[in-house]
């Protein structure tokens, strides 16, 4: 399946990355070279005859002792107090 | 005599527990290695120089004080960018993390600390783990030991090659795909990709969480055994990581194969490979019949497509994952944004390089809506039977082999432009991580032009010792020892 840079703007969008020219051209054939790899998955066998069941284990939904905020502030761009700092939140709308 | 650097781990904390060396003799004497070797391979992003002396000295306070500082008294290791230490850097060789100072210790680096390691430095990887060459890095270059010219794998890359050169003797890296096996290979150490649940992934930056697990890397397979030793086991901190309980891996290690049932894999054609690959090949299965192991014939016809899968399930956990980096709460954040949704944007466009973007774009794509249930829901279909494959084989042998990589080392640059060639290189790695299976690569000798190759074992998902006796058994029928040449360097590093 090949795709078009139509369809990798769109991927783009959803996965918040802006492109260059270059780099959708690029990647529209990269990704198309990947997705004709992936696309044998189609026709495989995929039927399990018995699969053994492995959930997660529960942990107890108990509240411990966390890093204090200073310490994650401490790695933040921007903050001020106890807050993180960003630019206006209004604006651009395709977030 | 050999130098102190050029002693396995077991051996430095024995004779450092001895009280026949201090840990700061043998830091000093791997710093020194480390500064006559580093400029030709580049293995590290950072030594940290001040704090491992610190410890050091710690370790050689509290021998004196008569304390037992643990199985790894006075080692020296090399971390993966990717594991937290309090207080480092860790970046994931990725621009998006620079700056970023660990807040926490990962699990596995404090069971290093408790046992005596002296992590001597961070290790350059493939940016966010994603690559075989090492190149996608945007901090530096690492070479091969053994040809300069060549990558070391990755993306472990700088932990296989801290090893190799001989500047530390052992290390850790992660592995999701081939990780850890792949750069083992192509560098002629010994690397461990642990049952999944084995070890804690709390501390490792996640790539895909379904299949990354932390393990070691070392000269010999008692070295790897002993770090996989002090690394593995529940914890609380990460809800993945199995109670099962962790059996003393060097205690059977040298019981040997005779007797055990080894599966080649009828699928795996590795005569296809063919020159000195399937040479090897043939050699290495000729030396686990020497070593008293009965050859089966097992049948896994779903392994073909491991790699697609793969392909599937990492970039589609890794969209998810990396989903976090944008910018606001650590990490790179774009100067020129005016308003959030640019900020997002813009950040995570300058921040990420061409393979992590590449690989985002790919997991966003079979997780949109409209084609996730044709990727990510056949992909998990899949992956499920091959899983089921994978066990069945392993109740009709106790273990199965394959060849490490499909080749030797590649050349810088060969395959950078060629990204499913790229992702071709962990064709016989995949499969353990996406069974959740326990799996080495152990050195098998070498190609016609000196590379190394490597055989990889698969064993059943905790059955790290018997991976770890199976190899230690090839190990010793090979008689191989890490000598890289450093092809290309003006003088051989002493």
């Amino acid at each position: 399946m090949a795709l078009t840079h139509e369809d990798v703007r769109k991927i783009a969008t959803l996965a918040r990355l802006r492109l260059t020219p270059r780099e959708e051209e690029r990647f529209a054939g990269q990704l198309s070279d990947v997705v004709d790899y992936i696309d044998q998955l189609q026709g495989l066998a995929a039927e399990t005859p018995e699969t053994a069941v492995e959930g997660m284990r529960e942990r107890v939904d108990q509240p411990g002792e966390c890093l204090p905020r200073e310490t994650f502030l401490a790695n933040a761009p921007a903050s001020l107090d106890a807050f993180l700092l960003v630019p206006e939140v209004k604006g651009s709308g395709d977030a | 005599m050999p130098e102190l650097w050029e002693l396995s781990a077991e051996e430095i904390a024995r004779r450092v527990r001895a009280r026949e060396v201090s840990a700061a003799e043998v830091l000093e004497s791997c710093l020194d290695r480390t500064a006559r070797v580093e400029p030709l391979v580049g293995a590290y992003l950072e030594i940290f120089e001040g704090e491992s002396r610190a410890r050091a000295a710690e370790i050689d306070r509290r021998i004196a004080a008569g304390e037992d500082p643990g199985p790894l008294a006075g080692v020296p290791v090399a971390l993966k960018d990717n594991l937290s230490l309090t207080g480092r850097a860790v970046t994931c060789g990725s621009r998006i993390l620079a700056g970023y100072l660990a807040p926490y210790t990962a699990t596995a680096v404090e069971r290093l600390l408790a046992a005596g390691a002296v992590p001597l430095g961070r290790a350059n990887m493939d940016e966010f783990a994603m690559g075989s060459s090492c190149e996608s890095s945007v901090y530096q270059c690492t070479r091969n030991p053994w040809d300069l010219a060549r990558v070391p794998g990755g993306s472990s890359g700088g932990p296989a090659a801290a090893v190799a050169a001989g500047s530390v003797p052992l290390s850790f890296g992660s592995d999701t795909g081939g990780s850890i096996r792949q750069p083992a290979a192509f560098c002629g150490v010994v690397g461990v990709k642990p049952s999944y649940g084995r070890v804690s992934r709390y501390g490792l930056v996640a790539f895909a969480s379904s299949l990354d697990q932390i393990g070691p890397m070392a000269c010999n397979v008692r070295d790897a055994a002993l770090g996989l030793q002090m690394i593995a086991g529940a914890d609380p901190r990460d809800a993945t990581c199995a109670e099962e309980p962790v059996g003393d891996y060097l205690e059977t290690i040298e019981e040997g194969i005779a007797g055990l049932r080894i599966g080649v894999i009828r699928e795996i054609d590795a005569e296809r490979l063919g020159g000195d690959v399937a040479r090897n090949w043939r050699e290495s299965l000729d030396r686990l019949a020497a070593a008293g192991a009965e050859l089966v014939e097992v049948s896994v016809p779903g392994i073909g497509a491991a790699v697609a899968v793969y392909c599937v399930i990492a970039t589609s956990e890794a969209s998810a994952n990396l989903a976090r980096f944008d910018g606001v709460r650590y990490g790179f954040r774009s100067p020129g944004a005016d308003s959030l949704a640019d900020l997002y944007f813009e950040s995570r466009s300058e921040g990420f390089g061409p393979e992590v973007k590449r690989r985002l774009m790919l997991g966003t794509f079979a997780l949109s809506s409209g084609y996730c249930e044709a990727y990510y829901g056949r992909a998990r279909s899949v992956l499920e039977r091959m899983r089921w494959e994978l066990d069945a084989a392993l109740e009709q042998a106790d273990l199965l082999v394959t060849p490490t990589a499909p080749s030797a080392a590649f050349l810088l640059g060969e395959k950078v432009d060629d990204p499913l060639a790229m992702y071709l290189s962990d064709i016989f790695t995949t499969p353990a991580n996406l069974a959740g299976l326990s799996a080495i690569a152990v050195p098998s000798g070498v190609s016609a032009d000196g590379l190394p190759l490597s055989l990889q074992i698969l064993g059943r998902r905790f059955a790290e010792a018997g991976v770890l006796r199976a190899a230690r058994a090839f190990e010793r029928e090979l008689g191989w020892v890490v000598a890289p040449g450093f092809r290309g360097a003006e003088v051989m590093p002493s």
